[in-house]
């Protein structure tokens, strides 16, 4: 019980009477890398919105790192990048990652390091007095990244993260997120890249609010006797409503 | 709750408005605009100027001379202790007191030789209401016109002037419209920006990003209060400066008592925008709401149109108002001196209200979280 970092037990989430949540259960071990993937609104961003405590769930049990999701003390252990850039538009990247900064009560000697760390990483070291506005879509992108990492959290909330981000990039922050892990963050993360859900330890495959199939994806792929994710998601993330 | 939060919450506006130098311009210029524009525009057309009078007149001339005030423009208590009345005056309960002296039929209808300065009327005026005190002393002249127009033998009328508050005796309309259009556009500034800035907090997705992190809503509040408490600081300074410098507009009070009352306007307007912010779901809606506040603010709130002047039904609204309490208390201090023994009621009111909203806002905020 106490590698779970996160748990879901029969979650729903009511918008009015839609259910865009109707019982998802799963868990995410600690230092696991955990992808969610699925169709458009399948309820990937939902179930984050409930995790992360933004959105409270209608019924059902919700753990994170051993609180509720609308815990405070939990904030301090949480990093959340957004699927949209969520940034200070007439803030320079720099003032941006300097403000959540300062809300973590990271001391300014450790701030400095960081942010220095993390404009080199997403490579924005050129642009971090430029204003979000003037940046382009992938360099937004990568400055919200930046900006999740600041907490150095001990769970990272990643929702499509690499989503118009250039292959080299993407490449790096893959590479990122596996030495994060290494020195044990947990990772949530939702794409629709089929191969970087390969690169998950585990995936779990949601559709209509509903968990579907879960497990490490060559044992998906090996299960559902196809060659590869793709057709497995294919194969079993039917657009229709289920019966 | 913690210091450094709020700070950076705070310190983030300004950089935001380091970045957007439109907002910034907007911010520095308009009410300096508003002041000069509004400043000529208006200024005439009041009625039901409070006045006290005391008619000690052994004759009847006093009485006659009294019905030909006009009951329309002012609006007339009988008293008999010429102090008491003069404090009244002083406490801003009426515009003015005029004191008939006892002789003043005698000293009006001369048996023998006519006394030298003729009869004599007091006229004890709060010079401070702008609007009014203009009324009071024409009415008193054509009172006294009309009386004479009628009669046959009587002498010359005098009026012998007092002052209320003697330094600002020579108070016009500007500078008692000074203070209110300061409220104004402290009132209106303030809550535009925090309408646009809290609706854009939510559409950008950077309140949730809040959320996630340790900060506080009370530390959010408290933060943005911070913020645009100095900004409304800095407007009424540049609003003072150019207001001394151009129209060589009196300040009689302290300074500071009055930039103390234009913050506690500007954090009451801060919660308010906050609390509306939770009803507008983009900026364009948000905006919408301005002629809400802003027509009521405008028309009710005394920069203008005195509070007397408004009907009765009306006038409870008026006192709802944050902004009707601050002009109340920038005119106290800064045309009649006023100090804090004196004003510490609206000082209260204002921080009640600053107290009630913040609360509010942070409740609000809090159930935005489901
Ligand atoms: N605030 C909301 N009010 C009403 N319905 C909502 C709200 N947010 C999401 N939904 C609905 O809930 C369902 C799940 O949406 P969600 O954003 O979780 O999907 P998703 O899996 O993240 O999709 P995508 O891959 O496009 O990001 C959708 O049908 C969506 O229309
Ligand atoms: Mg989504």
């Amino acid at each position: 019980m106490t590698d779970r970092v996160v748990t879901f037990h029969s979650v729903r989430k009511l918008y009015g009477s839609f259910q865009a949540l109707s019982g998802l259960s799963f868990s995410i071990n600690k230092g696991e890398l955990y992808g969610l993937i699925g169709p458009n609104g399948a309820g990937k961003t939902t179930a984050i919105r409930v995790l992360t405590g933004l959105n409270r769930h209608s019924s059902g049990d919700v753990t994170v790192l051993g609180h509720q999701p609308q815990d405070p003390k939990l904030r301090p252990l949480l990093g959340y990048m957004p699927q949209e850039t969520a940034l200070y538009q007439d803030l320079s990247v720099e003032e941006n990652l300097r403000f959540f900064g300062k809300l973590y009560d990271i001391p300014a000697v450790e701030l400095n390091r960081r942010v220095n760390d993390l404009l080199a990483f997403v490579d924005l070291e050129k642009w971090r007095s430029h204003v979000i506005t003037e940046l382009s879509g992938g360099m937004r992108h990568r400055a919200s990244l930046a900006a999740a990492l600041i907490p150095k959290p001990r769970l990272l909330v990643l929702d499509e993260p690499t989503v118009g981000v250039d292959p080299e990039l993407r490449a790096n922050f893959w590479q990122r997120f596996s030495e994060m892990q290494r020195d044990g963050t947990t990772i949530l993360i939702t794409t629709h890249y089929m191969d970087e859900a390969m690169r998950c330890d585990r995936v779990g495959l949601i559709n209509h609010g509903q968990l579907v199939i879960e497990g490490a994806p060559a044992q998906l792929i090996h299960d559902a006797n196809v060659s590869n994710l793709e057709e497995v998601f294919l194969k079993l993330a039917k657009r229709e409503a289920p019966q | 709750m913690k210091l450094p939060r709020i700070l950076a919450i705070s310190k983030k506006q300004f950089q935001t408005l380091r970045h957007d130098k439109r907002t910034l311009a907007l911010m520095l210029i308009a009410p300096i605009l508003a002041m000069v524009v509004f400043g000529y525009a208006f200024g005439t057309g009041n009625k039901h100027a409070k006045v006290m009078v005391i008619n000690q007149d052994c004759g009847a001339t006093a009485q006659k001379i009294i019905d030909h005030f006009d009951t329309d423009t002012l609006s007339i208590t009988y008293n008999n202790d010429t102090a008491a009345a003069k404090q009244s005056v002083r406490n801003g309960n009426a515009v003015a007191a005029i004191i008939f002296p006892p002789s003043f039929t005698a000293d009006s209808h001369p048996v023998g030789p006519r006394p030298p300065q003729g009869a004599h009327l007091e006229l004890y005026l709060d010079s401070t209401e702008a609007q009014q005190a203009p009324l009071v002393s024409s009415q008193i002249a054509t009172a006294l016109q009309d009386y004479a127009k009628d009669q046959e033998a009587v002498s010359a009328f005098a009026v012998d002037t007092g002052y209320a508050f003697p330094a600002a005796k020579n108070a016009t309309f500007i500078d008692s419209f000074l203070p209110g259009i300061m409220a104004f556009a402290v009132t209106l500034f303030t809550i535009l920006l925090t309408l646009l800035a809290f609706v854009g907090e939510r559409t950008s997705g950077t309140m949730d990003r809040l959320r996630i992190t340790p900060v506080t809503e009370t530390e959010i509040v408290l933060g943005y209060e911070l913020a645009f408490g100095i900004i409304a600081a800095i407007q009424a300074s540049l609003m003072l400066l150019v207001a001394t410098l151009a129209y060589h507009v009196l300040v009689v009070g302290s300074i500071w008592l009055a930039a103390l009352i234009v913050i506690l306007v500007a954090v009451d307007a801060q919660s308010l925008g906050i609390l509306l912010s939770a009803a507008a779901q983009r900026e364009g809606q948000a905006v919408q709401f301005l002629p809400i506040i802003i027509f009521p603010v405008f028309l009710l709130s005394g920069i203008f149109v005195p509070l007397q002047s408004l009907p009765d039904w009306l006038r409870p609204l008026a006192y709802i108002l944050p902004p009707t309490w601050g002009i109340q208390g920038l005119r106290d201090v800064m045309l009649r001196g006023w100090e804090i023994s004196q004003i510490w009621p609206i000082l209260l009111v204002l921080l009640s209200f600053a107290i009630v909203f913040s609360y509010l806002s942070i409740v609000g905020l809090k159930r935005a979280r489901n």
